[in-house]
């Protein structure tokens, strides 16, 4: 309308972006870990020998990003001395309540089950194996619940976000994982024979053909979330146009698409790259760039558009 | 001074309620708003504001080209809902409702997460950069509770801002509220405001659609 064209806000007050990057890479840290701990698991309880090295390397992982991520978050806080009342002031209603006790015993139970495979016990680290699957599940999906329970935002309040910060830790997690597990192979090449060599190449062949499922899964959950928001109510829709056309265009479509989505994804299924280390190796880096850029787009982006001007 | 019992003020009903427990809101006329800002100012006065911040404030928005143009006033200020998204997303329950309908921060208790600042659909809220906690209009809690109207009310020239007692059918409030057509901010959220606009125009209230 014309008449709307001449319209224009003469004052208002803005306000600062509350959570900031240190956020962002919190929650690209704990999917890390849980991503990763849910591989080692797996990788455990299938008991096949092959997979054993990837298990140990997941288990020292896990614990080791989960004692990193929180520090983020501690020091994102303005009053970090007061961190204490996250465990005496209880709120049941807040996502963050509940994270608080999440991100303490996971980290626990990730060590311990890391101490049992190191031990090689075989029944004990299974045990906390499969305790911690649903914790580690727990720890991917509540971050997604923080951001899709603050409903004044419409790029986060979706049901889908709990579900797209599963999947993006299962692709970054393999992602990790793989890069770590290249870089062992090429550290330790020297003493192995060609036949061993052999076998751990067709052992990251298999990890990299569930890098390229888990890719598929995630860029059909990305184009949902983005179609629903394009033909939503008015703010879905200014958000929706912010990623695809605006300032995170470069982020979301460059980064975390194309660069973090698109090219893994042709190099890790065309036949003539799909089987080379190094190639697989840069995919995986791409992919983690993606993801990281995931995270940003989402939390810093879905806070962009200001509420009250 | 004004006060809650004031002689010579619209709001010269009772907002301590006997029969009922009360529960406070705020109607905005903006037929009467001339946009002069005293409510931002003996709100920053009141309640200590620092510089850059801001707990209620008046946007003021434009449209049309001359001679078929105006301005148009939207005082901005927490709508103390009646099921505040910031309570119930607070970690450490450093953010509350008082019995009143009063929504209030525990500055001693905050952590400064500032999640309820990304939960709240108003941006109503923001950190004090000098006490390094949340905060936000608190309706002016410390003066009802004495008798006295909030100070934006009590400082506004025309009488736009109307405070009482919204389960109080004799109340000032309550009248204008039956007598007009009402509008709050962003109702789809099921956030319930307690402050109510007469005359809001939609552009003012957002700028998007």
């Amino acid at each position: 309308m014309e008449i709307f064209e001449h319209s224009r806000t003469i004052y208002s007050v803005p306000h600062e972006i509350p959570l900031g990057v240190l956020i962002a890479v919190y929650f690209y840290l704990t999917v890390l870990s849980a991503g990763s701990f849910v591989i080692s698991v797996v990788a455990n309880l299938l008991g096949l020998t092959q997979y054993k090295p990837i298990a140990k390397i997941t288990a020292v992982l896990a614990p080791l990003l989960l004692m990193i991520a929180p520090l983020n978050l501690i020091i994102d806080l303005e009053q970090k001395p007061r961190f204490w009342e996250l465990f005496v002031f209880l709120n049941p209603t807040s996502p963050i309540t509940w994270g608080s006790f999440l991100l303490t015993l996971y980290p626990l139970s990730a060590i311990i089950y890391a101490y049992f495979v190191f031990t090689g016990n075989k029944s004990l680290s299974r045990l906390f194996g499969i305790i911690g699957i649903p914790l580690a599940i727990s720890v991917h999906g509540y971050t997604g619940f923080i951001l899709a329970l603050a409903k004044g935002r419409a790029l986060w309040n979706t049901f889908l976000m709990p579900v797209l910060f599963l999947v993006s830790a299962m692709v970054s997690g393999i992602a990790l994982v793989i890069i770590v597990y290249i870089g062992k192979l090429w550290w330790f090449s020297k003493g192995k024979s060609p036949e061993e060599m052999e076998k751990e190449k067709g052992l990251v062949s298999n990890m990299c053909g569930i890098l390229v499922g888990s890719i598929v899964t995630d860029l059909f959950l990305i184009f949902c979330d983005v179609a629903v928001l394009m033909t939503s109510i008015s703010e879905a829709k200014e958000v929706a146009h912010l990623i695809t056309m605006g300032k995170f265009a470069p982020y979301f479509l460059g980064v975390e698409l194309f660069m973090g989505g698109v090219i893994p994804l042709i190099l890790l299924t065309t036949p003539a790259t799909k089987r080379n280390l190094g190639v697989q190796f840069a995919a995986s880096l791409l992919v983690m760039a993606g993801i990281m850029a995931m995270r940003y787009v989402v939390v810093v982006g879905g806070q962009y558009i200001p509420l009250s001007m | 001074m004004k006060n809650l019992e004031g002689e010579h003020n619209q709001n010269s009903d009772s907002v301590h309620s006997k029969e009922t427990k009360p529960c406070y809101g705020m109607v905005i006329d903006l037929r009467r708003c001339i946009g002069c800002h005293a409510c931002s100012v003996a709100c920053k006065a009141e309640n200590k504001v620092p510089l850059s911040v801001f707990r209620s404030w008046v946007k003021i928005t434009e449209r049309g080209a001359f001679p078929n143009a105006r301005r148009y006033f939207l005082p901005l200020l927490c709508n103390h809902c009646e099921h505040p998204i910031c309570v119930i997303n607070c970690p450490v329950k450093a953010s509350y409702k008082r019995d009143d309908g009063i929504v209030l921060i525990d500055y001693d208790k905050c952590i400064g997460c500032k999640y309820c600042i990304a939960s709240c659909p108003y941006e109503i809220r923001f950190v004090n950069p000098e006490r390094r906690t949340v905060e936000k209009c608190t309706f002016c809690a410390h003066r009802i509770d004495k008798g006295y109207l909030p100070s934006c009310v009590n400082a506004c020239p025309t009488t736009a801002r109307i405070f009482g007692d919204l389960n109080d059918p004799d109340s000032e409030v309550s009248k204008l509220l039956a007598n007009n057509p009402v509008q709050v901010l962003k109702r789809e959220m099921g956030t319930e405001p307690r402050v109510f606009y007469i005359g809001a125009d939609l552009f003012a209230m957002k700028e998007r659609f």
